[in-house]
């Protein structure tokens, strides 16, 4: 289903563009020496992964590892990395917080030749097209449209069983319209997956694709 | 453009071109409508050969009818059309209809083209090609060439229909014509060359004549000005939408989770859902929803006061109910101590409440009478079987009272043969929609409650 492309926005680039619209997104980081990853994780658990085009699907491909928090596993895990990434040129390597539990949702954007941007809400996560269970509207959305994607998913009381929750995708629905809009060049969007955790949300997993 | 369709609606002359003596042909059909309906303006029936046909003068072409006519309905063979419609552009014609196939669809895309660049060339508002045209029963306008003893022809009323499709068209017609809805304005637009579906809702949202509309679409046109119109018009009164062509040709390799399921189906219904269209899936449905919307009111909420004649009936009702996102109604104290009043001790006084299959007519009465009133109660279902001892003409009649009286949507859920058939007749002729399923029901009180729902929240 999935296609490699090489138009792909750097992920920390892509990460500032988020920002720049308030959309939060988990602390990430490159690094280029273990010692860099030890810092960054300061006792934290974090996850470190090598991005690379060569390597769309990391959890199938092993380049990711997950719940590292002691210095010598993050030590282990970097060499280990370090040493798969060498086929994979040119990649990097990220380290990212790791967030343990909540719900993932994911967040999407596409561009339909006929009728221009569109936004997707649904269930999140590895299964999400074997679920399915999503909701899209045209670009730019109302709150009204933005409620209403919530309210269309079978599992609407699984990811907003709150008002405090509902409105909260409800602005973050409302500020991934406005930089799909306002970001010509994006064809394509996965924010896969959000995590919904402690009240409130962090972007985890991103992909922009470019257009032409 | 959408002018342009009004005067098509409401024309003070029409010219038949290529109207026949022949009753097999299409020329013939359209003309005979015309007179069948008994329009009102001038007629001028078109032909090279024939000095008069149904009794009226025909002319040898378009450029010697002594006035400028207002629309002129092309039904000649597609190669001479774009000669045709060039006479048209000469005599200055007003609107055309061209309802003769064999362009774009069937692949004949330069004939396609010259015709749109003559109308191009004169300014010319076409509908069409290989359209059924149009229909307004209260001007005596009817271009369609179906012959009139094969299909009911609507009542005049207040629901319109819009159609991409011919066949679908004729199809839809005839079930309107077979139930107790009025039609308004009927448009077919085919190719869509010239006037597209964005014109003729344009035209439709400003038309006093129509409360309720019907679509059958395949694919918009215009793209933005699409979104622009149905918004609007959405927002206006109810729209009811088929879209046919569920499965996406044609799209592009995705990149993402999300580009692969952001198909072309997928971003019109999205765009019905923004401009709060209620969609249905196939035609039956369209006609559940048509002829609720065309006669109830809206609904203020979700709970449905259901009183049943039937016990398995009544929960396979409640669980579409729930199923569809309904709930039902817990009715007042004070309903509940009047029902313990009237009721006999065998009816057990909640929701869905049973009257018991004994029930007659009064029984039927003080049931829906408590419900109509109760404060909890936002839709009134009422499960009517009519295989029952008690029930009969008169509890049609009884359910037919409240038509008129009660504020609040109903409707009725009634499922047999013959005998069920005839009192379906009379409920529905009270203005109340008989469905024989309560799945169908079910669905239909919860696209009424969105659409409330909508029409309350979508300015926000």
């Amino acid at each position: 289903m999935m296609e490699e492309n090489n138009n792909m926005m750097d992920f920390m680039e892509a990460v500032q563009l988020l920002k720049k619209y308030n959309i939060n997104v988990v602390g990430s980081k490159y690094v280029e020496s273990a010692d860099d990853a030890v810092k960054f994780s300061n006792g934290d658990p974090i996850v470190m992964k090598v991005l690379s085009d060569k390597a769309l699907h990391k959890t199938k491909s092993g380049v990711v590892k997950l719940d590292l928090s002691k210095p010598e596993d993050i030590k282990a895990a970097y060499e280990d990395l370090y040493n798969k990434a060498q086929e994979l040129k040119p990649y990097k390597i990220l380290v990212q917080k790791m967030i343990k539990g909540g719900t993932e949702i994911i967040i999407g954007g596409n561009t339909d030749p006929q009728f221009g941007k569109a936004i997707l809400l649904g269930f999140g996560g590895i299964y999400v097209e074997t679920f399915k269970d999503v909701s899209l509207r045209v670009c730019p959305i109302t709150n009204y449209d933005a409620y209403s994607m919530i309210d269309s998913l079978k599992s609407k009381n699984i990811i907003a069983p709150d008002k405090e929750s509902r409105d909260m995708i409800k602005d973050l629905l409302m500020k991934v319209s406005k930089m799909l809009m306002e970001n010509e060049n994006i064809s394509e969007l996965d924010l896969n997956p959000i995590i919904l955790h402690d009240g409130t949300y962090d972007a985890v997993d991103l992909r922009f694709i470019l257009g032409e | 453009m959408s002018k342009s369709i009004g005067i098509m609606m409401n024309p003070k002359s029409v010219a038949v071109i290529g109207a026949s003596p022949d009753p097999d042909k299409v020329g013939y059909s359209i003309l005979k409508n015309y007179l069948d309906l008994h329009y009102k303006g001038k007629l001028y029936p078109i032909n090279l050969k024939e000095d008069s046909i149904l009794g009226l003068k025909a002319y040898k072409s378009i450029l010697d009818v002594p006035e400028q006519v207002d629309t002129a309905v092309i039904a000649v063979p597609a190669p001479i059309t774009p000669e045709v419609l060039d006479e048209c552009g000469r005599a200055k014609v007003r609107s055309v209809v061209v309802v003769t196939a064999g362009y774009a669809e069937v692949g004949n895309i330069e004939l396609e083209n010259k015709l749109v660049s003559t109308a191009k060339k004169y300014n010319l508002p076409v509908l069409g090609p290989n359209c059924v045209g149009v229909m307004d029963l209260k001007t005596g306008v009817d271009t369609l060439f179906l012959p009139s003893y094969k299909f009911d022809r609507p009542d005049e009323g207040s629901l319109g229909f819009v159609s991409q499709s011919g066949s679908v068209a004729g199809t839809i017609l005839d079930l309107i014509g077979g139930e107790d809805i009025g039609l308004s304005k009927f448009i077919s637009y085919g190719n869509a060359s010239v006037i597209d579906e964005t014109d003729i809702l344009n035209y439709l949202i400003d038309d006093d004549d129509t409360k309720v509309l019907i679509i059958y679409l395949e694919g918009a046109k215009k793209s933005k000005e699409f979104i622009d119109v149905a918004k609007r018009i959405g927002k206006k009164k109810p729209i009811i939408i088929a879209k046919g062509g569920a499965t996406a040709a044609g799209s592009k390799a995705a990149h993402s989770h999300t580009a692969s399921m952001a198909g072309n189906y997928q971003i019109y219904e999205a765009i019905f859902e923004q401009a709060g269209f209620i969609q249905s899936n196939d035609l039956d449905e369209m006609m559940g929803m048509a002829k609720f919307f065309d006669k109830q009111p809206l609904p203020n909420g979700n709970r449905v006061g259901l009183i049943t004649n039937g016990g398995g009936t009544g929960v396979l009702a409640t669980d579409s109910i729930y199923r569809n996102g309904l709930s039902l109604a817990d009715l007042t104290d004070s309903s509940k101590e009047y029902l313990r009043k009237v009721m006999p001790p065998i009816v057990n006084i909640r929701t869905p409440l049973d009257i018991g299959g004994d029930a007659d007519y009064t029984r039927f009465n003080e049931a829906i009478k408590t419900v109509v009133n109760d404060d909890n109660v936002d839709i009134v279902a009422i499960i009517a079987l009519f295989q029952t001892p008690g029930a009969d003409s008169r509890v049609a009649q009884a359910i037919g009272n409240y038509a008129s009286i009660c504020k609040k949507p109903m409707v009725v859920i009634s499922e047999g043969g013959s005998y069920t058939a005839m009192h379906k007749k009379i409920i529905e002729g009270s203005g109340i929609p008989v469905y024989s399923s309560p799945e169908m029901a079910a669905k239909v009180m919860a696209a009424a409650v969105k659409y409330s729902e909508f029409r309350k929240n979508s300015e926000n």
